[in-house]
Formats: structure tokens, C-alpha cells, sequence
């Protein structure tokens, strides 16, 4: 009995490793085409976000079953829970990876070269998230809570790109538009952080059972 | 075993018991009884002697203590009864032993009473005057003797019980005990039951048998993992769950892993998608190949699932650095592309020209100078053919005639061919040293010599000088060309040396190089095992050396 159980859950920890993959390559690709302004790659970014949504859909469905079956307790019963609640934030990964991917699209072949920390942010974001499921992979708590801490380098970048942006507005009226788009990838890189945080919160909480709720976003 | 052992023991104790009692029972109640009649066959004797001389009234006045004495008239009616009142007593001719005396002279019988528990023997005889005698006694029957039996039976019982619990107990412990003890690690050195001797024996061949199974595994084992050690290329092994079963160093050092890694999945280890999607071909189709960039280098991984009896149990994935084939062939590629264009390039000079006096174009004048033209391209087109071919040989590196050579004369030869181009541009040749042999291809060093002192006389300023010199002790021999040229800037020296590789990019015609000669330099020093020094400042020349192994 315990011997299936324990299959399934290193099946479920495939899965999630996997998913955790899935995001990495999303969101590289994503910064990728913003900062080479390659639309084509960034037309690829949608179908892999579909397969982070069906990842999501089998692990969910696994993990109901297993809460179904097995009725786990204490640690797995975290472990289970902790893969719930971090797939939806995996799926949201994907789904802003997906939205930076669209505005690309409308940036009329300009790049995010334009606005220096914007591609710095990209790489910090994807540092966030490699190293998320890095903690995850390897259960690491001392690099999951250097993700938490990490996010206020994100937020720090965010408030570069604003002031940066304003500074553009105000230099070319006419870069408006631009401006305002690469304002909503900005933002949606902060979020791709907090998502990596959430992640890094619920790896430490599966393997302590404590979960700081009040940085819960 | 303790239950089985106290049931045989009680078993065996209680039939003893009752088969005891039940055969001595019987034969002494026998004997009794035998005893017992015949005392009263004479009693009866006795009594009836008695009766015939003194009467009834003898017997009235006779008093025998355990016996009833009773006188039946031939009618059966009773005159006497020592025990009861003759004259309330039935009549007695129905009874088996009057019967009997009454027609024979004597009778005999006996009685059980209703309650079973006594058992009554008579004997009767018939008196001379027709009366008939009757003595009779009465005992315990069998049944009392048993039922005054039984208490003592049961106590003994009990104590049978207890006596072969007490037996089993021990006689388990005994055997347990020497069973426990024994050195199973060495079977044939107990000293215990000889009973056990086949069991010991069966054990001592068994453990040969397991020993020499381990120690056959172990061996194989060692080797697998000597040969996986020493392998340049990464193995892992997975088992059909996908984790690792066995990763040599190699992989452990591509996946940027340790020991540590074997039990987990290997997806912990390497979650690239290229892995997966390897991993994922393999599953289904078998076998897949994918190519892998990793801190620099690039590397082929083939994964194949291990089927055993049409049942995926594992895969294999191994893992191969094919960096310098990768880089090779990027130089092959680049090689062709390179060869092509050099090719190309005074062809089309010479096709323009030739066009030109065809179609009568050209001034008269000027044909002249196009067929010059076109001779010098020819020229260098041959040039550069007879670089390749050259360079193609020391590639395909086949057999070259090793002799000995003496390099101060192939220096001395080589300056002599060259004598007339530094005399065009006025650069002085100067060559030092002494006589040095060594075994090579003399042609080829001949080459090196060549393609060296025509670059320090091409690149050289007019009025310089080229100092050859060539010396040796008893390991090496050393060519040292140095030039008063214009030298070759830092970031190109490491280069020089790639085909068509040129410090000046316009490819200029000028100096007439093909971009070739240190390429062939190079492979010709390689091929005799030797060495290339560059030591050069721009403005101020180089000096080469070249070291030769003997």
C-alpha cells in the first residue's frame, strides 16, 4: 500500500519538476523575444503556455486522487497540498509569459533594448524562477528563502523601469504608446517574481509545514 | 514443537498406564475369583458334611462370618437362611445353581446385584436326604474396584501430566538450545546431535555455494564499474521509474552532479527539455538522440530504453563530448567556404580579361598587358592549388619518406631558392649555425624553412634583414627565423597559424601570400612531433621558433 503511494508521489514530483521546466523555458523565451524583438519566437510562446495548462490540469487531477485515495497525513499531506497550491502559480507564470509574448507583438518590431533595466529584469525574474524550482528540485531551504528575499531586487528593478519610462515619455512624447507597453511587461515580470516567491514559500512550507501567510499576495 | 513433544510424552504415559492397569486388573481379578470359589466349593464341603451328620439345627447354631448359608428343600421351598427369614423367601427351584444341584448332585452361578457394584457367587449341592445346600459370598464387583480406583489414577495422571510437560519443556529447550548455538558460519566445526549432521552439512554447501555466487557478482560488478569510471563517455543507468540506478563521472561531471544523485530521479539532477524530450523519444520509440550545450562545450546524448521481455525496465543514456568534432567540422565548413572563394577570385580576374581580348575590347595595346594579367593570376591560382594539395597531404598524413636530413642544409637550400625575391625587396639573408640531423621528411622541413623566411621576406621593410639559424643538441633541433619586419599585432598571433587566416583582410594582392603558409607550417611541425614559438611586436618584427624533437 505505502509502496504505491510512495510511487505515485515520486510520479507527482516528475510531473511538477517537469512543469517547473515548462516555466523556465517559458519565461526565457519570452525575455528572449522581447530583447531580440523576434516575433516569430515569441509566437512559440503561446503553444508551450497551453502545456503548462495541461501539466496543471494532470497534476491537479493527481493530486485529488491521491488526497481521495490515500487520505495522506502530516508530511504528505503537505507535500501534496504545497503541489496544489504551486501549480497555480506555475500556470500564472506561463500565462504572464504568455501576455509579455502578445504585447511583442504590438511593439512594431521595436525591441526592449530601448529601456536598459527592463532586460535586467528579465534576467532577474528568470534567476527568481530557475531558482524557485531549483528549491523545489532539491528541497533546499536556504536557496528558497534567498528567492523570497530576491523579490525585493525585482521590485527595486520595477521602480527602475518606471522612472526610466517616465523619463522617455518626457524626452519622446511619441514613444507613448511604447513606453506603456513595455510598462505592462515590466509589471508582469514583477508578478512572474512574486509567483517564483509563492513557489519558494510552499517548497518551504511542504518540507517544514510553516508557511508565512502574511506574504501571501 | 514443545506442544508436540508434551503430547508423545503423555500419549505414551497414559496408555502405559491404562494398559497396565487393565491387564493386571484383569488377571489378578481372575485369579481372585478362582481362589475365592474353589474356598467355597470347600466351605460347601465342609458345611454340607456338617449339615448331613448334625441337621438343620447344626447349621441354625453355625455362624461363618462373609457367607450366607441357605437350605432349600427339593421343592425349592426354603428351610433355612443364615442371612433372612426362610419364611418370607420365595421359592428357589427357578434359581440356576439349585437347578443344576438338583439334577446333577452340584451347581454353581453367580450374580451381579442391580446396582452393579457387588457381585455374588454360589454354590450349591445336593444333600444325601434330596435337600439342597446352598452357600453363597459376595464381593465388590470389578466396577467398585475401579471407582476406588480412579481417585488414585487421577492423582497419578496428574502428575503424568505434569511430569511430561515438565520432560517437553526441557527436552525443547535442549534441542533449541543447541540449535541457536550452532556456527552457522562454519557448519562442519559444531559439536552437537549427530542427528543434525545432514542438516550442517546441507548448510556448509549451500554457504560454497552462495559464496562463490557473491564473489562471481562482486567481480562482475567491479568490472562494470572500472570500465564506467575509466569511460570518457557519460553513462547513466535509470530504472523504469526514471531514477538513477548508476552514473559514472564522466556524467556525473556534464550533469554537474555527485554519488550523492543515485536513488533520486534524474530529473532532479536535469530537468533541461532537451532531456526530456530525449527521455521522452526513448520511451516511446526506443532510441533518441538530441545534442546538448553545457558551460561551452557541446555534447551528443543518445538515450534507449532497455526492454526486457517486452517490458521497458530502464534507459541508458550515454552521453559524448563531441566539442572538437563539432569545432572541426565548423573549420572543414569554414576550409571550403574559404577554398572556394580563393579560387574564385583569380578566375574571375583572368575570365574578365580573357573576355575582354575575345571580344576584341581590349586596345591592341593594352593585350599585352591583360595576357600578363592573366598569366600572373594563372600563376597564383597555381600557387595556391599547390598549398592545398600540400596541406591535404600533411591532413591525410600518409606515407612520407622519413630519412635523415640535415636541417643547416635544407636552410642553406631553401635561402638560395629565395635569394632572388629578398633581392627584389631588398631584404638581406643571413643564415647561422651548424650542421644538425635529425630523422623527418625532408620535404616538409624544407617547407617549414620555406613558407617561414617567405613571410619574414614578404612582411619585412625594405632594407631589412631575415636571420635564419639552426641549431640542436642530442634531444632537439631548433630553427629560429627572425625578421626586422612589421610584426603581427597581439590579437591576430593566435590565429595565424588557421587556413587562409590573414592579418590583413583585404586578402591584398600585393604581397601574393595565399593565407596558407603558416597554416602548413604548423601541420608540418605537428607531424614531426615538434613545436611553434611566436614572439612579435608590431613595428618591430617577429621571431619564430620552431622546435623539432630528434
Amino acid at each position: 500500500m505505502r509502496n504505491k503511494f510512495d510511487e505515485q508521489l515520486a510520479l507527482l514530483n516528475r510531473e511538477l519538476i517537469e512543469m517547473g521546466a515548462l516555466c523556465e523555458e517559458v519565461i526565457s523565451m519570452a525575455a528572449d523575444a522581447l530583447l531580440s524583438g523576434d516575433t516569430e519566437l515569441a509566437q512559440k510562446v503561446k503553444p508551450l503556455g497551453g502545456v503548462i495548462d495541461q501539466k496543471e490540469r494532470t497534476i491537479e487531477a493527481m493530486c485529488l486522487k491521491l488526497l481521495l485515495q490515500q487520505q495522506p497525513v502530516a508530511r504528505d499531506l503537505r507535500q501534496i497540498s504545497a503541489a496544489l497550491k504551486m501549480i497555480t502559480d506555475m500556470e500564472r507564470i506561463g500565462d504572464q509569459a504568455e501576455d509579455i509574448a502578445e504585447i511583442i507583438g504590438f511593439l512594431n518590431g521595436r525591441t526592449g533594448r530601448d529601456c536598459a533595466p527592463i532586460g535586467e529584469m528579465a534576467t532577474a525574474t528568470i534567476k527568481m524562477v530557475t531558482e524557485s524550482v531549483d528549491a523545489f528540485v532539491q528541497r533546499d531551504m536556504e536557496l528558497a528563502k534567498a528567492v523570497v528575499e530576491y523579490d525585493d531586487v525585482v521590485d527595486a528593478l520595477f521602480d527602475k523601469v518606471k522612472t526610466s519610462l517616465i523619463g522617455m515619455i518626457a524626452k519622446h512624447p511619441q514613444d507613448g504608446e511604447y513606453a506603456l507597453d513595455l510598462l505592462m511587461i515590466a509589471k508582469y515580470f514583477e508578478r512572474i517574481g512574486d509567483h517564483a516567491t509563492n513557489i519558494a514559500e510552499w517548497v518551504l512550507f511542504s518540507v517544514t509545514g510553516v508557511h508565512n501567510r502574511e506574504n501571501i499576495t | 514443537m514443545k506442544k508436540h513433544i508434551f503430547r508423545s510424552i503423555l500419549i505414551v504415559a497414559v496408555s502405559v498406564l491404562v494398559l497396565c492397569s487393565a491387564v493386571m486388573m484383569s488377571i489378578m481379578y481372575r485369579s481372585l475369583v478362582e481362589e475365592q470359589r474353589e474356598q467355597l466349593k470347600n466351605k460347601l464341603a465342609i458345611v454340607a458334611n456338617g449339615v448331613e451328620e448334625g441337621g438343620i439345627d447344626w447349621l441354625e447354631n453355625l455362624t461363618v462370618k462373609g457367607y450366607r448359608m441357605t437350605l432349600v428343600s427339593s421343592e425349592g421351598v426354603v428351610l433355612f437362611d443364615s442371612e433372612a427369614d426362610s419364611a418370607t423367601m420365595e421359592n428357589h427351584l427357578e434359581r440356576k445353581e439349585i437347578a443344576d444341584a438338583l439334577q446333577s448332585g452340584s451347581g454353581e452361578s453367580e450374580r451381579i446385584s442391580s446396582t452393579m457394584i457387588e457381585k455374588t457367587f454360589y454354590q450349591a449341592k445336593r444333600l444325601e436326604n434330596g435337600n439342597i445346600l446352598r452357600i453363597s459370598f459376595t464381593r465388590n464387583s470389578i466396577l467398585s474396584v475401579l471407582l476406588r480406583m480412579l481417585t488414585p489414577v487421577l492423582v497419578i495422571l496428574v502428575a503424568a501430566i505434569m511430569l511430561s510437560a515438565f520432560l517437553a519443556n526441557r527436552i525443547a529447550k535442549r534441542t533449541i538450545t543447541s540449535l541457536n548455538t550452532l556456527d552457522l558460519e562454519h557448519p562442519l566445526n559444531n559439536n552437537t546431535y549427530d542427528e543434525l549432521s545432514p542438516l550442517l552439512l546441507r548448510i556448509a554447501h549451500q554457504q560454497r555455494q552462495i559464496e562463490s555466487q557473491r564473489s562471481e557478482l562482486n567481480k562482475k560488478r567491479d568490472e562494470f564499474s572500472l570500465i564506467t569510471q575509466s569511460m570518457n563517455e557519460g553513462l547513466v543507468l535509470l530504472n523504469d521509474k526514471g531514477v538513477i540506478v548508476s552514473i559514472n563521472p564522466a556524467a556525473r561531471h556534464v550533469f554537474r552532479t555527485d554519488a550523492s544523485s543515485i536513488g533520486k530521479d534524474f530529473f532532479v539532477v536535469e530537468r533541461s527539455s532537451e532531456i526530456r524530450g530525449v527521455m521522452k523519444t526513448a520511451a516511446d520509440s526506443g532510441h533518441g538522440q538530441v545534442k546538448l550545450r553545457r558551460a561551452g562545450r557541446r555534447y551528443e546524448i543518445n538515450a534507449s530504453r532497455i526492454d526486457f521481455n517486452n517490458e521497458a525496465v530502464g534507459t541508458a543514456i550515454l552521453v559524448f563530448d563531441v566539442t572538437e568534432k563539432a569545432l572541426l567540422e565548423q573549420q572543414r565548413r569554414e576550409f571550403t567556404a574559404n577554398v572556394s572563394h580563393e579560387l574564385k577570385t583569380p578566375l574571375q580576374s583572368i575570365m574578365g580579361r580573357a573576355e575582354l581580348i575575345e571580344n576584341g575590347l581590349a586596345k591592341p595595346g593594352d593585350i599585352s598587358h591583360f595576357v600578363n594579367c592573366i598569366r600572373t593570376e594563372a600563376a597564383r591560382l597555381l600557387v595556391l592549388i599547390e598549398d592545398i594539395i600540400h596541406l591535404s597531404q600533411l591532413d591525410e598524413g600518409g606515407e612520407l619518406p622519413w630519412e635523415n636530413v640535415d636541417l643547416y642544409q635544407v636552410a642553406k637550400e631553401t635561402l638560395d631558392v629565395l635569394q632572388d625575391a629578398a633581392t627584389d625587396k631588398k631584404v638581406r639573408l643571413l643564415l647561422t649555425g651548424t650542421p644538425v640531423s635529425l630523422n623527418g621528411v625532408r620535404g616538409l622541413l624544407g617547407e617549414i624553412i620555406y613558407n617561414l623566411c617567405d613571410n619574414a621576406i614578404k612582411y619585412n621593410n625594405e632594407g631589412g634583414l631575415v636571420e635564419v639559424s639552426v641549431s640542436g643538441d642530442e634531444n632537439k633541433a631548433i630553427i629560429r627565423v627572425k625578421d626586422t619586419g612589421i610584426g603581427i599585432p597581439t590579437e591576430h598571433q593566435k590565429r595565424v597559424f588557421e587556413r587562409f587566416y590573414r592579418v590583413d583582410k583585404s586578402h591584398s594582392k600585393e604581397t601574393g601570400g595565399t593565407g596558407l603558409g603558416l597554416s602548413i607550417v604548423k601541420h608540418a611541425t605537428l607531424l614531426h612531433n615538434g613545436k611553434i614559438e611566436m614572439n612579435s611586436k608590431v613595428g618591430q618584427g617577429t621571431v619564430i621558433t620552431v622546435t623539432l624533437p630528434k
